[in-house]
């Protein structure tokens, strides 16, 4: 029996020495890049499609549930930059509003299909009224503007049903499949397109549920400015894939980027523009938050730096209050706005204006006119860490002027129909973010006004105020970039004035790139296109990459 | 006879508690499956009004009141057909089901009944030459590992034997290039995919198997008949494995039919930490998209083996030991 028991004893003192030696040396691992030598120099390794661990052939560009790569082998008419909202004419030539509610596409002439028939207006054409026919497969919304399309020689001419000029950037984008295939499909609606033809830079090659490539559309009307010749797309893209297997191109937010993806090789590089400014949205139906005093207050209150750090490791910076993004749409802010449209923290002003609003500090509380403490919930999306990060920034905060945030995170899909139903005191929420008159027109318009148990498309604050709304259709007539950006100018000091939303970070796209094969990327110097694997950046970058060998040409 | 029948009586009636609770739970979820896929939408950039009613109508998202939704489900549960997937539309989720399930049943399934063999039979071997190096060795390995959590012993596999020292493939159920056919390559190569989350559920799960066996052993081999047969002169080994080990098996045998049971809901964590497309990720993709009619067919078919599973057990109990049967 002692025996044994002695035995017992040293056995787990061996145990626990061997937990506590591989503890350590698994510290001290550094994982190093290994790209697969089979993979050649003129193909990529994007990490831009996750598997469900597997994948699903599905490549009709209207299901939600469509491949990535999809995107790679339609084509819109025009490939837009999110960042600043740059359109570049793609399988239209040129895109002219005769007035406000008439689009004129001028289309391209010399594109072929990957199977080799002709491209033509018909097409276009074709495509609209598909979606039209089929509204589960206008995911854009293409038909909420239009009324009817129109071939007439090389051009497609688009009638919209009111004056509605900012939505040619909506119908632009639209993705156009050929008639000759789709003509004969009889549920568009639930087809797979698993032979997709299309008119991109790139053509489907091999299939599996854990892998599939894309190949060089030799015919490409662009086939000059492609140099990649391959895609590669895995179905396993964790993290730890992305550092490991050598990938040329990833879209990823990495923890600690530098130690990571940074060190596992000398040429992995990451560039984070903004891609929206993180807010807090205050529910304007629900008192007291539909005092602005009370609005600004808070505002005042929050050191933004601190939560940008908190919530995105120090990548992004802090937002300010217009809902533009800078410094990509520069052009676009409205020089009157103080500092760029930030509100700085300023604890005796923010006091001040949660005073206007009836709310006293008393012995380190905040409280109301009956004595009330001041209290509020925050509702953030289960699982969206930074998200979770900064509203505990913004707790820490708020409660060293007496207020006490509580915070509630349902699951996405909660959260979801939490913010639309009205079902919150704040949430946090996104505003801006691409195209500038869509972002106010959603922010702000009353056409999206509902109650609070009302299902809201968007304006999810519920914001309703007649002279925005005679701002915005004011844009909508007019078809003068001059006249556009002085109304822009316009709306940025309304939601500057009366916070609609409270800005506080910038939310990042978060590209990871390798230069070792391909160069050419976007960046903070060269901000042609987002570092984003989806929609139609991938077209810009596509089209812009050279073969790192060939440099020297 | 009758112990049979009241069996199956018992059987029905739970049968129908659980498929009406299946039903129940997942309407219980905040949000609807729109939200869920707006929610994975809104994180690449807004989404808007249109978006989201093409997506309703993609779906065919619940009509009608809960009562007809139930009688629809009651439909769908008798014919067997559970309609179209939401999060992998224009999927069948019978179509999602019988591509997950037999990764599931031959990872899971096959491991399970290794672990529960070899543990047993380690458990009585402990258990008969209790005190000795056999013992210790089998029972402290066996705890210790059984105490790690399932995902920390993936996680550190993974780790270690895929990423740091390349000795495994770290996802999938079969390499990137190899397209499923019945051939020797391709079994190959899904055996090797399947190592490591093989390897996983049996570092976890053999422990319990071993200590539960080993302690019911024990108890047995106290007991005057086996005194008896020992005193009777009958070999050791008969001894243990046709008097003891029988009588001991009891217990485990319980927890084998709920393990066996549990075999078609996969092991959710396990094959998400590999990326390996079962029935556990399956469900974890179901719930995450809050996909009611995968849901109701994966839960359904998780309570029904578990059902059936137990079922068995009783019946086999019956057979072991005559005295269940009054």
């Amino acid at each position: 029996m002692t025996n044994s028991k002695t035995r017992t004893k040293r056995m787990s003192v061996i145990a626990g020495i061997s937990v506590v030696v591989l503890l350590i040396s698994a510290c001290s691992i550094q994982i190093k890049s290994e790209p697969d030598p089979s993979i050649p120099d003129d193909t990529m390794l994007i990490a831009a499609d996750k598997g469900s661990p597997m994948f699903e052939k599905i490549f009709n560009p209207y299901l939600f549930n469509k491949r990535i790569a999809a995107s790679y082998i339609y084509e819109p008419l025009t490939a837009v930059n999110v960042l600043d909202g740059t359109q570049t004419p793609w399988l239209a030539e040129k895109v002219a509003l005769t007035d406000a509610r008439t689009i004129d596409y001028t289309i391209r002439r010399g594109v072929t299909w990957s199977d080799g028939e002709k491209f033509t207006p018909d097409d276009v054409a074709f495509t609209f009224n598909l979606i039209k026919k089929y509204p589960t497969l206008d995911i854009k919304g293409a038909w909420q503007h239009i009324e009817s399309v129109e071939t007439d020689g090389d051009h497609v001419i688009v009638h919209l049903k009111d004056d509605d000029a900012p939505a040619a950037d909506v119908i632009s984008l639209t993705l156009i499949v050929p008639e000759h295939i789709w003509k004969d499909v009889e549920h568009p609606d639930t087809w797979r397109d698993e032979d997709p033809v299309g008119t991109g830079p790139f053509t489907l090659g091999n299939f599996s549920s854990q892998q599939y490539t894309l190949d060089k559309n030799q015919n490409y009307w662009q086939a000059d400015k492609v140099q990649i010749q391959h895609l590669v797309l895995p179905a396993a893209t964790s993290e730890l894939d992305i550092v490991t297997k050598g990938f040329d191109w990833a879209y990823s937010f990495m923890s600690n980027v530098e130690g990571t993806w940074g060190a596992a090789n000398p040429d992995n590089k990451n560039w984070f523009p903004p891609g929206g400014v993180i807010s807090l949205v205050p529910n304007l139906d629900k008192a007291p938050w539909d005092n602005v005093d009370l609005r600004r207050g808070i505002a005042l209150a929050l050191d933004k730096d601190k939560i940008a750090d908190a919530a995105t490791e120090e990548y992004m910076s802090k937002a300010g209050q217009t809902g533009l993004m800078l410094p990509n749409q520069k052009s676009e802010l409205n020089p009157e706005i103080p500092n760029s449209g930030v509100i700085e923290q300023n604890t005796d002003a923010a006091l001040a204006s949660l005073a206007k609003a009836g709310y006293t500090l008393v012995n380190g509380t905040l409280v109301d006119a009956n004595g009330k403490p001041f209290t509020f919930s925050v509702t953030t999306a289960n699982g969206y860490t930074d998200w979770l990060r900064a509203i505990q920034e913004v707790r820490k905060q708020l409660s060293a002027i007496g207020i006490d945030v509580t915070i509630k995170q349902p699951q996405p899909a909660g959260y979801q129909q939490a913010i639309q139903n009205g079902d919150y005191e704040v949430a946090m929420g996104g505003m801006g973010g691409g195209n500038v008159f869509q972002a106010y027109n959603s922010l702000l318009s009353s056409e999206f006004h509902v109650k609070n148990g009302e299902l809201a498309p968007s304006n999810f604050e519920r914001y309703s105020d007649p002279q925005t709304d005679a701002l915005l259709a004011e844009y909508k007539a007019t078809i003068d970039p001059a006249k556009q950006l002085e109304i822009s100018h316009q709306l940025q000091q309304i939601v500057y004035d009366q916070l609609p939303v409270i800005g506080l970070y910038y939310g990042g796209l978060w590209g990871l790139y390798n230069t070792s094969k391909f160069t050419g990327w976007p960046t903070a110097e060269d901000p042609y296109a987002p570092p984003q694997t989806y929609d139609s950046s991938p077209l810009l970058i596509f089209t812009k990459l050279k073969l790192a060998t060939k440099d020297g040409e | 006879m009758a112990f049979v029948l009241r069996k199956i009586g018992l059987f029905l009636l739970t049968l129908w508690a659980a498929v009406t609770l299946n039903f129940l739970l997942p309407r219980m979820m905040p949000g609807s499956p729109t939200d869920a896929a707006i929610a994975k939408l809104a994180q690449n950039g807004p989404v808007t009004d249109a978006t989201r009613k093409a997506i309703e109508a993609q779906l065919g998202v619940p009509d009608g009141n809960i009562f007809e939704q139930y009688l629809g489900y009651l439909h769908q549960v008798i014919t067997l057909d559970f309609g179209v997937s939401y999060t992998f539309y224009p999927q069948s989720v019978s179509e999602m089901i019988w591509q997950a399930f037999p990764y599931t049943v031959i990872l899971v399934g096959f491991v399970t009944i290794i672990a529960f063999v070899l543990g047993t039979l380690i458990g009585v071997l402990t258990a008969w030459k209790r005190n000795t190096w056999l013992d210790a060795l089998p029972t402290l390995t066996g705890s210790f590992a059984s105490t790690f959590p399932y995902f920390w012993t993936a996680l550190l596999l993974l780790f270690f034997a895929g990423y740091v020292f390349h000795l495994f493939p770290t996802s999938g159920a079969f390499g990137p290039t190899a397209s499923p056919a019945m051939t020797w390559e391709f079994f190959v190569d899904v055996l090797y995919h399947a190592a490591l989350p093989a390897l996983t559920i049996l570092i976890t799960s053999l422990g319990g198997w071993i200590i539960g066996m080993r302690n019911a052993m024990i108890n047995t081999l106290g007991d005057d008949y086996v005194t008896f047969a020992e005193a009777n002169g009958l070999k050791g080994r008969t001894v243990a494995i046709r008097y003891a080990a029988r009588n001991a098996i009891l217990p485990n045998l319980t927890g084998f039919g709920l393990a066996l049971g549990g075999v078609v809901g996969g092991s959710v964590l396990v094959e998400q930490v590999f990326g390996y497309p079962g029935i556990g990720y399956l469900l974890f993709n179901a719930v995450i998209g809050q996909d009611y009619p995968l849901m109701q067919a994966l839960f359904l078919m998780i309570t029904v083996s578990v059902l059936i599973a137990n079922f068995l057990v009783d019946i086999m109990y019956g057979v072991l030991d005559p005295r269940t049967r009054r």
